[in-house]
């Protein structure tokens, strides 16, 4: 691809130590383990992976809302992590994040209009007069209607508030929008309806999103391209067709094995399960849980490499 | 739908249930004259958007609605042979949990935070199956197997835990196991897997499959995921404001679906292969009308596409081959 990239992540690693409780003797968790990642001008990069491999993390130190133990971010052209505060400031404005949990990351004693108005009053972007003229803009463009606008959170259904947060997202132009799970708490008849906004918003805006999912179905219709993560590392990066119709990792066939569907009926699907694979300090992470291992796979771990052309695994087996 | 010889096959017969709500706003009809039957080892799903009664539906069976502002105002429910509405408090306790047993939706407000999730299990255990364990240690090593079998790692260490010490997803593995190690006879599941990882989902779907085929289990699946719904059920509810609007089975209902709403049900969801650049989700318009204020006539009126003039008379329940169901005036 020739044109530049908006967000480039070069060997990102966070690590947790545990130092209490569950995993006494564990010691440290990676996160993120060293991940590259590039996401273009108008692109919908799709992420998905289970529980617990690092999505979350990852969400929030594109965010700078924690600090990487080492690695790159480089936002359209700036280090963000070198940036002074000042520059941070100007970073932070152009990306933003959707949560899954539309009930939650609205204050329930904040009105409508308040909310949305909250991140231009922060970051100074207008006149007062003119930030409650885009609110209202903003309202319209999500689908709420202007009379809502003295209304609190709890008046809204729970679409409605997704409608809200996308607004909020929206207001201060982002380039950059990090849906974390937007959909997955709402009815499929109102998951549609914010993916036809999201999609809306992403062609009239130029938007980019980071969609960060475990509904397969909604990734592969949303996104340009598709991550799939396992265990703080990126094991297969491909177009979304291309994921779908032809995937290379087991661990991404052992996922799109799960999803339920009509053609499935009574088929018994063998997946190991996730808790009973323990992370080794060599061999492949997804050594234990997979089902056409061969020796490499427990002596040394697999790199990313293209296996066809845009299409990146991390397996040792044969394409 | 009717049986040659109820009292084998059949399990359980819901007939004109009406579950009302009384607000001081008015009464809501939560429940609105839904009649269901299910037939051992069959599995029957509900499905619907949030707030058209599934899950009051669910916990009518139980008699869990709570009473006052709800109560069961007319209908039947015949648990094999038994009338549960007509049941004393003490006989409803032997049937529930018992025979019946429910997997709640919010795994996180379902369990006692201050007891151990072995000593709940085991609690449950105890109360039902006294034949299989006589004692509390015994009930938490069948605790531990079922943990094991909702794949919990290292289950016996795990049963020392409280439920603060899990994640959203154990947790709700917590609740299947308990729901299912009284081996009921009807399972009735409101949104078990909505929040689970699609692997740990296909273990859990797998786990109730396996269920279903030792013990003859019937299930109700209460859920939006149509995924489950084809991969797992016999029949399908799709229940609309209060009332069924179609019935069929599974695979007529995927092939072939009759009501408006059914269809944009099937519609929102994206098949594989669609992509946002070549094909536009159809979303069904608006949200479900609050239960106090129902339209006229059809509910589905202010969101329909297909209506017509006759919509604004309720439509009958018309009955087509096959055992199938549909209360719409374009089949009638």
């Amino acid at each position: 691809m020739i044109t530049e990239q908006l967000l480039s992540i070069k060997h990102l690693k966070k690590s947790y130590e545990i130092s209490s409780g569950l995993f006494r003797s564990s010691g440290i968790v990676n996160a993120v383990d060293g991940v590259d990642l590039d996401i273009f001008p108008n692109e919908t990069l799709g992420l998905v992976g289970e529980s617990g491999c690092g999505k979350s993390t990852l969400s929030r130190l594109i965010l700078l809302l924690e600090k990487p133990d080492s690695g790159e971010i480089i936002f359209s052209g700036h280090d963000a992590l070198k940036a002074s505060t000042q520059e941070l400031k100007a970073l932070r404005r152009s990306m933003q994040i959707i949560f899954q949990d539309p009930f939650g990351s609205l204050n329930p004693r904040q009105k409508v209009l308040s909310i949305i108005e909250e991140p231009m009053r922060i970051h100074k972007t207008d006149t007062k007069e003119n930030i409650r003229k885009r609110a209202y803009s903003l309202m319209d463009m999500v689908g709420l209607s202007i009379q809502m606008a003295t209304r609190y959170p709890h008046e809204f259904s729970g679409g409605q508030r997704q409608r809200i947060c996308i607004a909020r997202a929206l207001a201060i132009n982002p380039r950059l929008i990090i849906c974390d799970e937007p959909v997955s708490s709402l009815d499929v008849s109102i998951q549609a309806q914010i993916l036809n906004l999201l999609t809306d918003l992403k062609n009239e805006l130029g938007l980019s999103y980071l969609f960060i999912s475990h509904d397969l179905s909604v990734v592969g219709y949303l996104s340009d391209r598709v991550v799939v993560m396992y265990r703080g590392r990126f094991v297969e990066i491909a177009a979304a067709k291309d994921i779908f119709s032809s995937p290379l990792h087991p661990y991404t066939k052992c996922l799109l094995d799960a999803v339920p569907t009509l053609k499935n009926k009574g088929k018994k699907i063998e997946v190991k399960p996730a808790d009973t694979a323990h992370g080794m300090d060599y061999g492949c992470d997804f050594f234990a849980r997979c089902s056409v291992s061969t020796d490499p796979c427990s002596q040394s771990k697999p790199v990313l490499e293209e296996k066809r052309p845009g299409h990146l695994a991390a397996c040792f087996n044969k394409a | 739908m009717a049986n040659a010889n109820p009292e084998n096959k059949n399990l359980l017969t819901i007939k004109d249930l009406h579950t009302h709500f009384f607000t001081h706003e008015g009464i809501v009809k939560a429940v609105d004259g839904v009649s269901l039957e299910i037939d051992k080892g069959k599995t029957l799903s509900i499905v619907g958007e949030s707030g058209c009664g599934k899950t009051m539906l669910s916990l009518s069976i139980l008699r869990l609605i709570p009473e006052p502002p709800g109560r069961i105002v007319g209908g039947e429910i015949i648990f094999d042979g038994i009338d549960i509405l007509k049941l004393s408090k003490k006989e409803l306790r032997s049937i529930r949990g018992n025979r019946i047993s429910m997997i709640f939706q919010e795994p996180m407000t379902s369990l006692n935070p201050v007891f151990t999730i072995g000593s709940q299990i085991a609690e449950a255990i105890l109360l039902h199956q006294k034949s299989r364990a006589s004692n509390k240690k015994q009930a938490l090593q069948i605790a531990a197997k079922m943990l094991d079998l909702v794949g919990i790692a290292r289950p016996e260490k795990r049963i020392h835990e409280y439920p603060h010490q899990m994640s959203g997803g154990m947790r709700q593995r917590v609740m299947i196991a308990m729901a299912l190690s009284c081996r009921p006879d009807l399972l009735i599941a409101d949104e078990p897997t909505t929040a689970l990882d699609v692997t740990t989902q296909a273990q859990v779907l797998d786990l109730i499959q396996g269920l279903k085929d030792e013990l003859n289990t019937s299930v109700i699946f209460v859920t939006h995921d149509l995924g489950i719904v084809g991969q797992t059920c016999d029949d399908v509810a799709v229940m609309y404001a209060g009332k069924v609007v179609e019935f069929a089975a599974a695979k007529d209902i995927f092939d072939n679906p009759l009501h408006p709403y059914t269809k944009g049900l099937m519609n929102s969801v994206p098949e594989p292969g669609d992509s946002a650049k070549n094909k536009r989700l159809t979303a069904i318009p608006g949200t479900v009308p609050g239960l106090k204020d129902m339209p006229q006539g059809c509910r589905f009126i202010t969101r329909c596409n297909a209506k017509f003039d006759k919509c604004e008379e309720m439509p009958p329940e018309t009955t087509l081959g096959n055992g199938r169901k549909v209360m719409c005036w374009w089949y009638v």
